[in-house]
């Protein structure tokens, strides 16, 4: 046996072949969702166009819509961290997208159902439904805010196609309602816009990250639902991981600090938030921040769910008083590229709603948060004294 | 009469089991019947093929690294069909389940998490005392979502809630209503809901309620959260014209 | 025109035992390889020892290609490929092209042995990160480095000091959609296993496995003597992620055994991939109008006392090409399609 070194570059001799869509092994859902179309059971929503086309895990296109977008909130993003949810209103409004943030819409209610159980699958998808009619009703196509409202209408979608009666059911409720049975062409997560736009937000950058290092958290119910309809690039992990968040990270000029535990959950669990969260603290910090921190030590952890944001970012305060090695500012994918762009990190990123630390990011990120700090606190100020009623959308940009 | 847990008996018989049971004051047939249940949903046969225990599902899964918790053994118990052992993972196993789905990667696309969602929808639904206890302490949320359609609204971040989120909770608790008029974004200028919700959706959504049997399951797992739900539905349906 | 010569396309171990045994019955055979040597996979993907004897690959393959040019019945044609076959039985022509020109060869027979592809573990569905670390390996990376009788951690150059084997990578999964087993990479990783503890004695080898699929005698040859004699630890419970930890890779999988997760440091984990349609299977299959099974391979004439006649009369195949087979497979149905071929031509030879 010869003991000199044989290196073998992985480029030289590997490079994955990119996947054909021919030789996907599922089928394509949107095909049935056409079929019922014709057959007069429900109506398909279209992408409305200008739309982006993405690639996902088999190879096949996805339509992302730049524009004309419902906003399909999320309850623990807009009620705990809606700096979350501002800056990706914000985003839109820098590129002149024409979108609606409606009134008439409610939570997919997910949360609840895993949690708690106290639903059922004709529950959810009547909830869903309704809320699919409504953006259509509007002419305005749904883009959901949140990872597990969008693996969950993944998940309905399936079900409505492949269980008649169920589809039934649903129809049923909907037109007690007097609303059609609709469902979107496309089920789109917002991270998916970003990674859509990431070339053109980077175009637009202002603030240098060229010096930050990020690590990735990929959420669960974004990739690991439906597996096959995640967005998936040969030139982002060869291929062989989600693209997205990534992607746009890259695109922004942030170096990728990857770690052993790339692909475990943060520990969220639903009810584990808020009743046990022993667990949920102690899977965030030992499985997910203790690691990043030991082996890519990040500036920042990016991810694109409430849950993963909530869970990763609450979970490290009790932690410190044992000593343990955290201290990792969290955010969205939304909020890390309003920063890039320029946005004001409270009126806009309404970072004070997080727990974490974040000063040391911003001044690398050459922010003079104390500044920014006194210009917010003046803003509440004017709030306080009745000079303004709410923060517009011109003053968070003043 | 009660029927006693019978001997371990290595025959075909859905009455004997591998496994010593618990639970023995409950009566066979009982279990039987919630695991039936089980069977009848139309999700089922989506979620349990065969099980060859590669153990996937406990590799990716992070319940399993935290609790005495394995959705290998929820997929085996259920394609074996041990309903001794179902009910005993009905009562204390399965909601230490995260609901992540990483058990999807099974290669043989069972879903132990899918198994696990309607497991937990029949105890609710029967009120097992498991499913009323583990529901302790979380009915404000569902009180929430299901007469606002939303929840965990700012209002829940109280600081007796999340102590261990640190003094952060407190200055946000404190500052609430400020900083929600704070938020450039009209629709979040609210702190009972995440966001403000019309009242015609918020009809819909009672109505959806009530043709999709969850009142019937609230009832059985938390009969004052039931009622308190229900008034609040009744009420706003009544104002708005609806017979209830 | 009748012909009584035989075409057997593709030239591993299946087409050279076809050629052989038809031209010892005394046939005329054309023996058509695509690319430009003969052997098929050992050679082409450099195997050091077949399973299960452990016999050196080259020296077999070598003794199988000499048997066949030996024989003045057999012609020999590398670096040529069939685009057209029409006619049949006892009348085909068969269409050959190579080097850019073709012409037209009768025959009286065709016997398939276009064989099997290894998996390609960027498609499966596990996080096994083939195409991000070079220390994530296959069995034929594994085979090479065996052949070469340097068995070292790609990213080092060093030997390593654990090595750990995944099996069922591409076969038996749904989401894939290879349901079957591949039937061979159970042995095939023993038997590297053993040769990997040969060659480098202080390493540790660990197999991870669903079930441990050693029929016949695998079991004793091959099983046995790797818990016993060479200490490899077979592992119930298949890994489900590698990723990079401090300089090596850290496997997750399940130790069933014992009931609780694990994960654990290694230098190099070889992916046991599976069989598929090669690209020459599938070409064939549509060039003959052939019915294939959902996995691509070639369907049989659904006879299960038959295992090499197809639907279309004249045409034969053997070895891989039907789905996952071993070497004995291979060679025992090479020469079932070679005696069922010639005597079909010498019963449609007989005069009225």
């Amino acid at each position: 046996m010869t003991t000199e070194a044989t290196f073998i570059p992985l480029d030289a001799i590997r490079k994955p072949p990119p996947p054909d869509p021919a030789n996907a092994p599922t089928e394509d859902v949107r095909e049935k969702l056409f079929e019922l179309e014709d057959a007069g059971e429900l109506i398909v929503q279209r992408v409305p166009e200008p739309y982006v086309e993405v690639t996902t895990k088999y190879g096949r296109t996805k339509k992302i819509p730049e524009q004309m977008t419902w906003h399909h909130k999320s309850c623990g993003q807009c009620g705990h961290i809606p700096g979350y949810s501002t800056s990706i209103f914000w985003l839109n409004r820098q590129f002149g997208m024409n979108y609606v943030d409606p009134m008439d819409q409610t939570s997919c209610t997910a949360w609840n159902y895993y949690a708690s159980a106290t639903s059922n699958a004709l529950a959810q998808a009547a909830v869903a439904s309704r809320n699919f009619a409504a953006a259509h009703a509007t002419g305005y196509y749904p883009l959901i805010h949140c990872g597990t409202s969008y693996g969950h209408y993944k998940e309905t979608r399936a079900e409505l196609v492949h269980h008649a009666e169920l589809r039934r059911k649903v129809r049923d409720i909907m037109e007690k309602l007097d609303k059609p049975l609709v469902v979107p062409e496309e089920i789109v997560h917002y991270s998916e816009w970003i990674h859509a736009m990431r070339d053109r937000i980077a175009e637009r950058q202002v603030r240098d990250f060229l010096g930050i290092t990020a690590s990735i958290h990929p959420a669960c119910h974004y990739y690991k639902l439906v597996t096959e309809d995640a967005i998936y690039d040969p030139d982002i992990y060869g291929g062989q991981r989600t693209a997205t968040v990534t992607g746009t990270v890259m695109a922004l000029g942030a170096t990728v600090g990857d770690y052993s535990t790339f692909f475990d959950c943060c520990g969220f669990g639903f009810r584990h938030i808020l009743v046990q969260r022993d667990f949920s603290r102690s899977f965030a910090t030992q499985r997910k921040i203790e690691i990043m921190k030991e082996e890519a030590n990040p500036d920042v952890v990016i991810t694109h769910d409430t849950g993963c944001v909530t869970t990763l970012d609450k979970s490290q305060f009790a932690v410190k008083a044992h000593q343990r090695n955290v201290g990792i500012p969290v955010m969205s994918d939304a909020q890390f590229a309003a920063l890039a762009m320029g946005a004001h990190p409270y009126r806009v990123v309404q970072l004070h709603w997080h727990a974490t630390d974040y000063t040391a990011l911003l001044e690398k990120m050459g922010i003079d948060w104390e500044a920014a700090w006194a210009e917010f606190e003046a803003d509440l100020k004017r709030l306080e004294s009745g000079e303004i009623e709410y923060l517009s959308w011109e003053d968070a940009d003043a | 009469m009660s029927v006693t847990a019978p001997p371990m008996t290595f025959t075909a018989d859905p009455g004997a089991t591998l496994a010593p049971c618990s639970y023995t004051e409950v009566p066979y047939a009982d279990k039987l019947s919630l695991w039936e249940e089980v069977k009848a949903d139309d999700r089922f046969p989506d979620y349990l093929y065969g099980c060859y225990e590669c153990g996937i599902c406990v590799a990716s899964c992070p319940s399993a690294k935290y609790y005495d918790f394995s959705p290998r053994k929820i997929a085996q118990a259920a394609a074996r069909e041990d309903v001794e052992l179902i009910y005993e993972q009905m009562n204390d196993d399965v909601w230490n389940c995260s609901q992540c789905f990483s058990c999807n990667r099974c290669p043989r696309e069972n879903s132990p998490g899918g198994l696990i969602t309607l497991l937990r929808e029949v105890s609710v639904k029967h009120g097992l005392a498991a499913a009323r206890e583990a529901l302790e302490g979380y009915g404000r949320v569902v009180y929430k979502i299901m007469t606002t359609g939303t929840q965990i609204s700012p209002d829940m971040l109280q600081p007796d809630a999340f102590p261990d989120w640190g003094p952060d909770v407190k200055k946000t608790s404190d500052n609430l209503d400020l900083w929600r008029r704070a938020l450039p974004p009209e629709t979040l200028h609210t702190t009972e809901m995440s966001w403000q919700v019309s009242d015609e959706t918020l009809i819909e959504l009672y109505l959806i309620w009530l043709h999709s049997d969850v009142m019937d399951m609230i009832e059985e797992a938390d009969e004052g959260l039931h009622m308190i739900i229900l008034d609040v539905m009744e009420e706003t349906l009544e104002d708005a014209g609806y017979e209830v | 025109m009748h012909s009584d010569r035989v075409v057997v396309v593709g030239a591993g171990p299946a087409g050279l035992e076809a050629a052989r045994l038809a031209a010892e019955l005394g046939s005329p055979v054309t023996l058509i390889e695509k690319k430009d040597v003969a052997g098929g996979m050992p050679i082409h993907a450099d195997y050091a020892a077949l399973t299960h004897h452990f016999r050196d690959a080259t020296g077999a393959m070598a003794e199988m290609i000499d048997a066949v040019t030996s024989n003045s019945l057999v012609d020999i044609r590398t670096g040529t490929e069939i685009t057209a076959v029409n006619g049949s039985a006892g009348e085909f022509s068969v269409t050959v092209s190579s080097d850019g020109s073709s012409h037209d060869i009768d025959a009286g027979a065709v016997i398939l042995a276009t064989g099997f592809q290894h998996f390609d573990p960027g498609r499966e569905t596990q996080q096994y990160q083939y195409y991000e670390y070079p220390d994530v390996i296959t069995i034929a990376d594994a085979e090479k480095m065996l052949k070469d009788e340097n068995f070292v951690t790609p990213s080092t150059g060093r030997a390593p000091e654990r090595v750990a084997f995944v099996q069922c990578v591409g076969s038996r999964d749904r989401q894939i959609g290879n349901e079957y087993c591949s039937k061979v990479c159970c042995g095939i990783s023993s038997k590297q296993a053993i040769e990997i503890r040969r060659m480098v004695p202080d390493a540790r080898v660990f197999i991870f496995y669903i079930d441990m699929r050693m029929y016949g005698y695998w079991e004793n040859e091959i099983y046995w003597p790797a818990q016993e004699e060479h200490k490899v630890n077979y592992v119930k419970g298949i890994i489900t992620e590698i990723l990079s930890k401090d300089g090596r890779l850290v496997v997750r999988g399940e130790d069933t055994t014992m009931g609780r997760p694990m994960e654990v440091a290694m230098d190099m984990v070889i992916l046991a991939v599976g069989m598929e349609p090669s690209q020459g299977t599938r070409a064939m299959a549509e060039t003959l109008g052939l019915p294939t099974n959902k996995y691509g391979f070639i369907d049989t004439d659904q006879n299960v006392l038959d295992t090499v006649t197809t639907t279309v009369p004249g045409v034969y195949v053997a070895g891989a090409a039907t789905g996952p087979a071993d070497l004995d497979d291979s060679i025992a149905s090479a020469g079932a399609a070679a005696a069922k071929a010639v005597s079909m031509l010498r019963s449609a030879a007989v005069p009225v």
